[in-house]
């Protein structure tokens, strides 16, 4: 049988298992659905080297997706689960020859804000923003508020253990997540119960949180919710001498015991980008105090105290107005991603990449000068970068997070650019953060561009993750190559071997 | 064939900023670019170069030594040979001692044709191309904005100058001086990725004063005839500063000054 004969016949036994409107065939579409964000470029000039998938499905129901993944299951065809499509990391991009995408647009009803117990359940194609919406007009909050909030979907969301920029007071989307439930390659349906805590053998919730569709579909979620106080905000700013003296004041604030919502510092030349109207070429310090007034006022008071301690690296403090201005003007939406499409089709240039890793506090003044070093003195193409920076944008009782940002003059054609510039430097990145004992996925996930270094990542423990595969998917067919590494599929589409 | 591109790394401008304080301009992190007017010129020679096998195409650029990652982009490029004048005592020189020192690498060079810009981002005076013209004793034209391929041959060539509101067609007889402007939307090529690494050393020189052996009086500030008789800076005054917020009161701020300003 031709490949074209199987793919159709896989397209009619989706549409018998559903119906015709539920499957998506449009050439466009799967072009698009052929990569997430990682090759935004190529994409944009449309020279794309992966394979479109067959067909993007839109099930109506966790039946519906059950049935398409005991067919995809039992033909051994790839499934991406898709739900939002603002990944980053290559967690989308498909990599097999027959392909469905599994989308859970259909799935978006909130099914249940319950504000006397805190919790809200919603299927998995849930805008979070919606949700959010309709929470606020309650006076709640999710606390979940990732920059892709305009877009970006619960299952989504859970499915690759986001995190939003209220994380340091919220937490991630895994210390907000109470059940949900999954379905296995196999059909199985699992529905993990809502309760406060139990100890009820290890959390399974933590199989289903952040497999990035290499172990189940989730289709719908419970969440926390939080009673939401905009009134009370408040906001500092402060120009500062150099980043560390900005990650001091945030361990000092979170080490004392504060739970500040926004905590952030910035190398000057991150800064310049985001704050040009205020940042003078400095680095840049902000933090964000919510919640009840009482805990407002005190948090305040603990970020000028740790202010006050280091303030031989403070140079001076900023307006708030222009803190809280930034602030509610911070999230990309879809028409943002739009532009930037459109300004990469016609320049030779896109709005740069990013690589986030977390380390404890010691370690990430270390990894953070060791990669500016590296990068400078190896990247063979440091004298095109135009941007090379980073940010600590969440914090914990033990460390932060680094964010590197990067960008870069394309000299190359656009199908080059991702092996001859931002691969490399990822990798300086991605090699210091695992020498120094730090993660190299605070919060995109692995994808497929960080899976050749998932089993450095997890040392003797990827034992347990790649048991999990083998159980839940003895065949391999979910998402083939994100997390789990594929040799083939690195050399292939990764270091572009013959 | 063969042609010799002149070319120059400049600041980029966009990187300089402006100290309202001490009225100075601040070039430190200040990236250097190639002469977007400079890198038309090569683009068309690269072009050129496509469909005739035969021709040799050499860079010749006088900087800092700073430049070398830039230049030899340029050879990954397919330029053939690259030439970097870099000395400590050509600080200084202006256009005349600039286009002296170029023409003194020039003079015992092969060549039909030598392409370049027509400005440059920094300092804007047009003065080189018509200099070194006129110290070699070649023809010269400025503000080409095409040249006709296929009229390119080792003795003439067919092109556009703008001038005023009008197009002129020229034909030059070789050897010559062609400036091209960017507006002439030659773009250079990507660099293939096989070739991103490429050592390319063998085919770039750095020569110095002490090759091209020109008297001290003659180059550097000694031997420029203009002097600066006094740098300042454009004072600028620090505008007052509105910040607004991206709502509609913003918005119809931002719109009415652009209005005012007859922007829009």
């Amino acid at each position: 049988m031709s490949v074209v004969q199987k793919e159709q016949e896989v397209v009619e036994s989706l549409v018998d298992l559903l119906s015709e409107e539920q499957v998506n065939t449009n050439d466009e579409d799967l072009y698009e659905a052929s990569v997430d964000r990682y090759k935004k470029y190529a994409f944009a000039r449309n020279v794309l080297d992966v394979p479109q998938p067959v067909a993007i499905v839109y099930p109506d129901s966790s039946e519906e997706v059950s049935s398409l993944l005991q067919f995809c299951n039992e033909n051994e065809i790839n499934v991406i689960p898709r739900s939002g499509d603002t990944s980053t990391e290559g967690g989308l991009e498909n990599w097999k020859d027959l392909t469905v995408i599994i989308d859970a647009e259909n799935l978006n009803k909130i099914v249940d804000i319950d504000t006397y117990n805190m919790q809200a359940t919603v299927q998995a194609g849930v805008p979070l923003e919606e949700l959010e919406d309709e929470l606020r007009e309650k006076g709640f909050t999710t606390g979940h508020s990732p920059q892709s909030k305009p877009v970006a979907k619960m299952g989504g969301l859970v499915a690759t253990r986001s995190i939003g920029q209220l994380s340091t007071l919220y937490g991630g989307i895994e210390d907000m997540v109470i059940g949900l439930e999954c379905v296995f390659p196999d059909g199985h349906v699992s529905k993990i119960k809502n309760v406060p805590r139990r100890a009820g053998g290890p959390d399974i919730r933590h199989i289903a949180i952040g497999n990035e569709g290499t172990l189940c579909y989730i289709t719908e979620v419970t969440v926390k919710i939080f009673k939401h106080y905009p009134e009370n905000n408040k906001f500092y700013g402060y120009l500062t001498e150099d980043i560390e003296t900005g990650i001091k004041v945030l361990r000092e604030v979170m080490v004392n015991g504060y739970r500040p919502s926004v905590a952030r510092a910035y190398s000057e030349e991150d800064a310049k980008q985001h704050f040009y109207h205020f940042s003078k070429d400095k680095c840049v310090l902000i933090l964000m105090a919510e919640g009840p007034k009482n805990i407002v006022e005190a948090t305040g008071e603990a970020v000028e105290e740790a202010v006050e301690k280091f303030d031989e690296g403070i140079i001076e403090e900023v307006d708030s107005e222009l803190i809280e201005d930034w602030f509610n003007n911070l999230n990309w939406s879809q028409q943002d991603i739009e532009d930037e499409y459109e300004g990469m089709i016609e320049n030779d240039s896109h709005a740069g990449f990013t690589t986030e890793i977390s380390a404890d506090w010691g370690t990430i003044p270390v990894i953070y000068n060791n990669v500016m070093e590296r990068v400078k003195e190896e990247f063979p193409r440091a004298h095109e970068l135009t941007l090379l920076g980073g940010h600590s944008s969440h914090s914990y009782i033990n460390g932060t997070n680094l964010y590197f940002v990067y960008n870069y003059e394309i000299n190359c054609a656009p199908e080059d650019e991702l092996r001859v510039y931002h691969h490399p430097i990822h990798k300086i990145i991605v090699e210091e953060t695992l020498k120094h004992g730090g993660s190299m996925c605070h919060h995109h996930g692995i994808g497929k561009y960080r899976s050749e270094w998932t089993k450095e990542e997890h040392g003797s423990a990827y034992y347990m993750l790649e048991k999990l595969k083998e159980v839940f998917d003895p065949k391999g067919i979910m998402n083939y190559g994100s997390i789990f590494p594929k040799e083939d599929g690195i050399k292939k589409y990764i270091n572009k071997e013959e | 064939m063969k042609i010799i591109c002149l070319v120059k790394y400049v600041p980029n401008v966009e990187d300089i900023k402006y100290d309202y304080e001490e009225n100075v301009l601040i070039r430190d992190n200040v990236k250097l670019i190639l002469n977007p007017d400079d890198a038309a010129a090569v683009a068309f020679a690269l072009k050129l170069k496509d469909s005739r096998p035969d021709l040799e195409l050499e860079v010749l650029t006088m900087g800092p030594k700073s430049v070398r990652p830039f230049v030899e982009d340029l050879l990954r490029r397919d330029v053939d040979q690259a030439t970097i004048i870099s000395d400590t005592a050509f600080a200084g020189s202006d256009t005349y001692a600039t286009a002296k020192i170029l023409a003194a690498y020039l003079k015992d060079k092969e060549y039909d044709c030598i392409l370049t810009g027509s400005k440059s981002l920094d300092g804007d005076t047009s003065h080189i191309p018509a200099q070194v013209g006129e110290i070699l004793n070649l023809n010269q034209m400025s503000n080409l904005m095409s040249i006709e391929q296929d009229s390119f041959t080792k003795d003439r060539a067919v092109f556009e100058v703008e001038s005023g509101d009008k197009r002129l067609k020229y034909e030059i007889l070789f050897p010559a001086v062609l400036s091209l402007r960017k507006e002439s939307g030659y773009e250079l090529p990507y660099i293939k990725y096989e070739n991103m690494s490429l050592d390319v050393s063998d085919k770039l020189d750095i020569i110095s004063n002490k090759e091209l052996g020109l008297a001290e009086d003659s180059i550097g500030l000694k031997g420029s005839l203009t002097r600066v008789a006094n740098t300042y800076n454009k004072n600028f005054k620090e505008k007052d500063k509105t910040v607004v917020k991206n709502d509609d009161q913003g918005i119809d701020f931002v719109y009415s000054f652009l209005e005012r300003k007859g922007f829009v």
